[in-house]
Order: C-alpha cells, then structure tokens, then sequence
C-alpha cells in the first residue's frame, strides 16, 4: 500500500527537544500565586476582560486549533461546542467537566489535579464564556478523594480571585463551578450516565438522540469535555490556533499527555506531541524490564484493541495511524505487555472488568460481558475448546453497535482483537474440539488466524461515542 | 430472616431494605446532623437546581458520618433533602464505594486490574490474604481490615497499588511495604480516634505517577520503590471474583 500510515516515522517532529505546557516542571505550580506568576489567567483576562474573542471567535479559534477529545473519542472540540444551540434567556446551559478516569490504564487527569489545577479551571472558565454558560459540573472519580479536596481548595482560591462566581474580573460574565465526587462507578465516564449522576440518579446512559447539546443536565443545553481538554484551552488563547495546530500529527495535534504503565522501567505520565512513535515512547518510559521482550501494546486505555509488538513499532500515536494499524488512540494510557504475560489471562481479566462494570440496561452487555468472561475464564483454566473461540466471537458480534452506549463495544474489542491477534496462544489453551468440522478456524471473518487487521476488514470502529 | 413485606398500614418510613433485617444500628440520638453538616447540606442544595442533585454528596456526608450506610442513614439523607427513599436506596445501591454493609475499619482495595494484574497485583492480593488469615471479601475476625478486589483505581503508572478505605492510595506495593503499612494501620487503631468513616490515620501522601520532573525536581515526584520484574500468579478462577 502506498498510502499508508504505518510507516515507522514519527509525527512529533523534534520531540526531544519538546518543552511541557499541561505539565511544566515548575514547583508549586498549583497554588494560584505561583499559577499567576507564571502567566496563569492571562488568557481568560485577555478573553473576557480585554475582550480578544467575543464566545463566537473563541469557539472558532478552538475550532482552528484541530483540538480533539482528550477523554477517549477523539471528537473535535469546536465543533462540538458549537453544536449548543443559540443562547435562549429562559434556559440554563450547563457544562460538564469530565474527570472520571476510570478507563483501565489511564491516569493523565489526575496529574493535571494534582499539578495545575488551575489551568483547567482557566479552561473550564473559557469554555463557559465561549458557549454562555453560567453553571459547570466537574466531575472527579469518587476513589481520588484526595485529588477531590485539592481540587476543590484550588476552586475556592479562584473564587477568593474573582476567576470564578459573580462578575468574572470585573465584567458581567459570570460563572459557577461545582465539584463533584463519584462513588466508583465506571460507567459515570460515559456522558450521558456522568449526566444522571450529577441529577442525583442512578447512573444508567440515555439514548441519544437526543443529544446532549439538544437536552443534557435537566433537558437543558450542555456540553462535556475532558479535564485535559479543557486545560489545553487557555493554552490555545494564549499562544494561539495555529501554534496549537502545529504540534504533533496533522490531522490530530496538540500536547498530550501520555499514560504509561505496565513492564517498562519508569512507568508514569509524559507529556510529548500526539504522533510520537510508540518505540520513543518505551524509550522514554525506560525501556522494557528487566531487559525481557515486550509482546503487546495497549494504546489507549482497556477498550483500545491490543497491538502485537512488530505492529506497533511502526505505530504512532494518532488518531489516524492507529485506526489503519487496527486500534485507537483512546486515552493515550499506553500499558506495554512483556513477553510473559498470557494474553488468555490478560483479556480475561479485561472482560472481568467489564462484566463488573456493566450497568445492566441492555441485554447484549449485561448478559454477554457475563458469557465473554465465563467463556474466557474456562479457556484460560484449560477447559475450553478451540470452538469457544469462534463463539467469542459470534459473541462479539452480537454486542458491538447494539447498545445504548459503548461500553458494549469497549468490552468486545479488546476479546475480538485480542483472540484475532494472539489466536496461537488462545488455542493453545484449548482443548480440540471433539468431533470434525466444529472449528470454523479456517471460515471467514473473525475465525482467522491472520493477525493483522485484513484489508476490507472494518468492523472496528474506535474511539467510542462523539 | 425474610424480611417482612409492607402492607398498605405499614410505617411510611421501614426500617430497613429488602435482605437486610429489620433491625437498627443507630439510635434516634445518633441520626441527627451536627449543626456543621447542616450547613454543610444547605452549601449542596444550592449547587443544585433540584434537590436530587444534592444527594451524591448527603450520601458521602452519611458514610463519613457513619462509617457506613444503614437503612436509617440513606433514610435520614432522604429526609433532609425532601426525596423519597427509594431514589436515596437507588442511587446508594448502584455505587461500590457506598457501603450498604458494615466493613472492617480500614478497607483495603487492593487493584488487580489489568496493569496491576502484570505488575504483581495478585501478587500483592494474595500476600495480604494470607498475612490476614482471610479472603477477598472478608473482614479479619477483629473488625480491623476488610479486602476487596478493586477495579482500575488510576494509579497504573505505580502498580501494584491499593486504597485504604476510599482514601489514601498506597503505591508500588512490595511485601514489605505491605507490612508496613499494616503496622501503620494497626497502631493507628489502637491509639484511637480514628474517624468512622475512614480518615484520621496518618499515611503519607504519595505523588508518584510524574518522572519527567525527576531530574529537574530532585526526585520529588519519584517512585520509592524498585518495580516488580516477575509476573507469578496468573488471575485463576479461584481468585478473580
Ligand atoms: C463506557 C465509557 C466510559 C467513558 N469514560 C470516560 C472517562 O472516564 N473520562 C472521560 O473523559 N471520558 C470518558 N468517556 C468518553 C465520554 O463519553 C466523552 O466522549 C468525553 O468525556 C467527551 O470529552 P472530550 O470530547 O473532551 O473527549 C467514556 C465513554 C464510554 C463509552
Ligand atoms: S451498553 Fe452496557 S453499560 Fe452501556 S447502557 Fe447498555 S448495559 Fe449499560
Ligand atoms: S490497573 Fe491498577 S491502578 Fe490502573
């Protein structure tokens, strides 16, 4: 193929010399004094009180700036915010700020609660002006309790300054932040069940349509985004669109902050371009431990399909990229697998973690996270046969795209790629089927033992909801 | 004991849940909001358009309270905040980290997701069963520990790790880590004064996930503890709950 992607070059250009914006190496960086002295809130005073970007102008130069979704779906953030319909005097608007994290293997938010609160808080403040919003709802994981009350102590100094609450700096804008703490349920990072939980419901998603931009918090106009999204905002303002666009990969730029976890020497968040090689990134992650081979790459997050190592070397960290190597970029939490990790154990446990997770409004998830684990616990205990791994994937099948949300489709990727891509290990596991002919192993789609992603082959679709 | 159903004449306010009895755990005395955690309440409606929004935070305000959540204590939210009990029950029942059940004094989540599961999680999971003599699940005879398997708890980048009581996180565990932090714990206990809900126990809070900053920082942000480098027990029916 001539026009591929995969070609093993890296997109973050000149990465080593890369300098952090979301996470500076400046101490105490999360105290407002210390915030403001290194140019904190300038850009929401430059917007709101100087007057910059009228909500019009900013929401475009966010839209310019080819911003995406930093909480998994990689959808363009302008355009999202311009997708709240006109402001109507009668109906509040909300904005919710997405700080569930709950994707196994993703641990970026918390280093910007931790760190530099306050440039979400900038962030969250812009992006209420941008779409005239009075009231955000910051949700943070109930387990980050003390992340929660940092945050909070954070909110209230931003308050104490006048960046938030009653006549922001002076003007007539206004807004209101409110903090919320989970209480562990993964499913509250979906954004439609985040929104019932913050009503003070069970948490269970909507169908959408209606969208929430059409009827969100109370049935009114609301907008979610990730707490790194949001933080990158003030940075946008500040040094502007086209800044912003020309970091990392072209169709899906900016800083990022990578998650790295699993057999490497120093795991932990890096913040680099989008489209940094994977291999770099082991390399700044310190290399695989204790010298052993590494296996497999988890690009994303737990639903993220599993790369096996010789794709993933010429893998970058995109959008795009990762969608022709037959994965997603997710959260950006990369988890590296040693070659002594037993996949069938591996994606057993994943299947464990979304049968636990499961909210139980559709058949196909709450019964069939249900059936994919039993189904992998007995092959992984030695009990299986080779035709359970073709019923795993009719399984798949009839979970993917069939629900009210993707959690669905979360649970069945990593089953569906992680038997295609590691076959030889699961049927090692098996037992041969008992009579002649039960193995479709040499069938069609799914059942084959090809490891990449066959050409015409596009039953994956990543990144999970816009 | 079946619990009893409520006919049409009974109580508008029952003591207690399907599958719990119907007994009480805390007096009348005890089920009433210092004037603090009022105020406290009054802050939350206010945050909110509706007074179900507010009911996330009662429940959290309860379970700091009472270590725990009673029947009386969801109910005590639902009449504060004017809501009937059953959304209160609804809501505390869809979440894990609402406990519907008396636990240990320290609760211990121990991950075993799937970048702790390669990092030695179950490693970690079982050592701690067998120092405390029980299994995932269980509370220790003396009411000190409870474990639980826990999913995902975002601190990948320091596995194995684990939680105490929906509080501080504890990374890199070892098993001498493990030790230590029981002894901590321990004596923690027995010199009192331990919040029941969790909380009043000194455990150091750790930053560990940032080592970018190790050079520039002095190493604030560094991990103390060497990784784990052997992967030994696979996650087995018996242990994956
Ligand atoms: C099952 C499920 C879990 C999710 N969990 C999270 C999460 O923990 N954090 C998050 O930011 N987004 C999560 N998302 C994505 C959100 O639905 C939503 O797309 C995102 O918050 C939008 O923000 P963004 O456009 O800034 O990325 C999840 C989606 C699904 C389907
Ligand atoms: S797909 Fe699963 S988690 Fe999502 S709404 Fe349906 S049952 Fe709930
Ligand atoms: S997998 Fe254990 S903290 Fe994420």
């Amino acid at each position: 193929m001539a026009d591929t992607l995969l070609t093993g070059e890296s997109k973050a250009g000149d990465w080593r010399s890369y300098e952090r914006v979301i996470l500076p190496p400046v101490k105490d960086l999360h105290q407002i004094d210390v915030y403001e002295q290194n140019g904190g809130y300038s850009a929401l005073k430059a917007v709101v009180r100087d007057g910059k970007f009228d909500p019009k102008g900013l929401t475009d130069e966010v839209k310019a700036s080819g911003l995406r979704g930093r909480g998994g779906a990689g959808f363009s953030t302008g355009l999202k915010w311009s997708f709240m319909p006109p402001v109507d005097p009668e109906k509040p608007r909300y904005l919710a700020c997405n700080g569930d994290e709950s994707e196994p293997g993703t641990f970026k938010d918390r280093q910007i609660f931790e760190y530099n609160p306050h440039l979400m808080i900038e962030g969250i403040a812009l992006a209420c002006y941008a779409m005239t919003i009075k009231t955000c709802y910051l949700y943070i994981r109930g387990e980050y309790w003390e992340y929660v009350d940092h945050v909070q102590k954070a909110v209230n100094d931003a308050y104490a300054k006048g960046y938030l609450g009653k006549n922001i700096l002076g003007t007539d804008f206004s807004t209101d932040l409110v903090v919320q703490a989970g209480a562990g349920a993964y499913i509250c990072g979906e954004e439609t069940s985040l929104l019932n939980s913050v009503e003070g419901k069970r948490a269970y998603p909507r169908i959408k349509p209606p969208f929430p931009a059409q009827k969100g918090l109370w049935s009114m106009p609301t907008t979610i985004n990730n707490v790194e999204t949001l933080a990158d905002v003030p940075l946008i303002v500040n040094r502007g669109a086209s800044w912003f666009a020309g970091i990392g990969s072209e169709k899906h730029p900016g800083p990022v902050l990578y998650g790295i976890s699993g057999h490497v020497n120093r795991p932990g968040v890096y913040e680099y371009p989008t489209g940094m090689k994977i291999t770099d990134l082991l390399e700044v992650a310190g290399g695989a431990r204790g010298g052993k081979k590494i296996k497999a790459v988890i690009p994303g997050g737990s639903s993220t399909p599993p790369l096996r190592w010789e794709t993933a070397v010429d893998c970058t960290m995109d959008a795009e990229t990762l969608r022709e190597a037959g994965s997603s970029m997710g959260t950006a939490g990369l988890a590296f697998l040693d070659e002594t990790v037993d996949m069938v154990s591996w994606t057993r446990r994943i299947a464990h973690f979304y049968h636990h997770e499961s909210c139980g409004q559709c058949t196909p998830c709450r019964d069939g996270t249900g059936w994919m684990e039993k189904l992998l616990a007995r092959i992984d205990s030695g009990e299986g046969y080779t035709r359970d791994l073709d019923l795993l994937l009719d399984l798949c099948d009839q979970m993917e795209g069939r629900t009210v949300c993707a959690l669905a489709d979360a649970a069945a990727w990593p089953v569906r790629w992680g038997i295609k891509r590691f076959r030889d290990e699961f049927e090692a596991k098996c037992k041969a089927t008992s009579f002649q002919g039960a193995d479709l192993a040499t069938a069609g789609d799914g059942a084959s033992g090809t490891p990449a992603l066959v050409d015409g082959d596009k039953t994956l679709t990543p990144g999970g909801t816009p | 004991m079946t619990p009893a159903t409520p006919g049409p004449a009974a109580s508008p306010k029952p003591q207690y849940t399907p599958g719990e009895t119907p007994e009480r755990h805390f007096s009348d005395d005890e089920l009433v909001w210092t004037d603090e955690e009022k105020e406290q309440i009054a802050t939350y409606r206010a945050q909110y358009p509706t007074n179900d929004g507010a009911v996330m935070k009662g429940l959290w305000l309860a379970q700091r309270k009472f270590g725990w959540l009673p029947p009386e204590g969801m109910r005590l939210v639902a009449d504060t905040l004017e809501i009937p009990y059953a959304k209160v029950y609804g809501v505390a029942t869809f979440y894990t980290m609402y406990f519907k059940e008396k636990k240990g004094q320290f609760v211990l989540d121990v991950c075993t997701c799937f970048s702790c599961q390669v990092c030695g999680g179950y490693d970690i999971l079982h050592y701690l069963e067998e120092s405390l003599g029980v299994k995932a699940g269980m509370t220790t005879p003396d009411g000190l520990f409870t474990i639980q398997e826990a999913e995902c708890l975002g601190a990948c980048g320091s596995a194995p790790m684990l939680q105490v009581t929906n509080g501080p996180y504890v990374h890199n565990l070892t098993e001498e880590k493990v030790d230590a932090m029981l002894d901590t714990l321990r004596s923690a206990s027995a010199s009192g004064g331990l919040a029941p809900g969790g909380g009043g126990f000194a455990l150091p809070f750790e930053s560990v996930t940032l080592p970018q900053d190790e050079d520039e920082m002095q190493g604030n942000r560094r991990s103390d503890a060497e990784a784990v480098t052997t992967y030994r027990t696979p996650p087995t029916a018996e242990h994956v709950h």
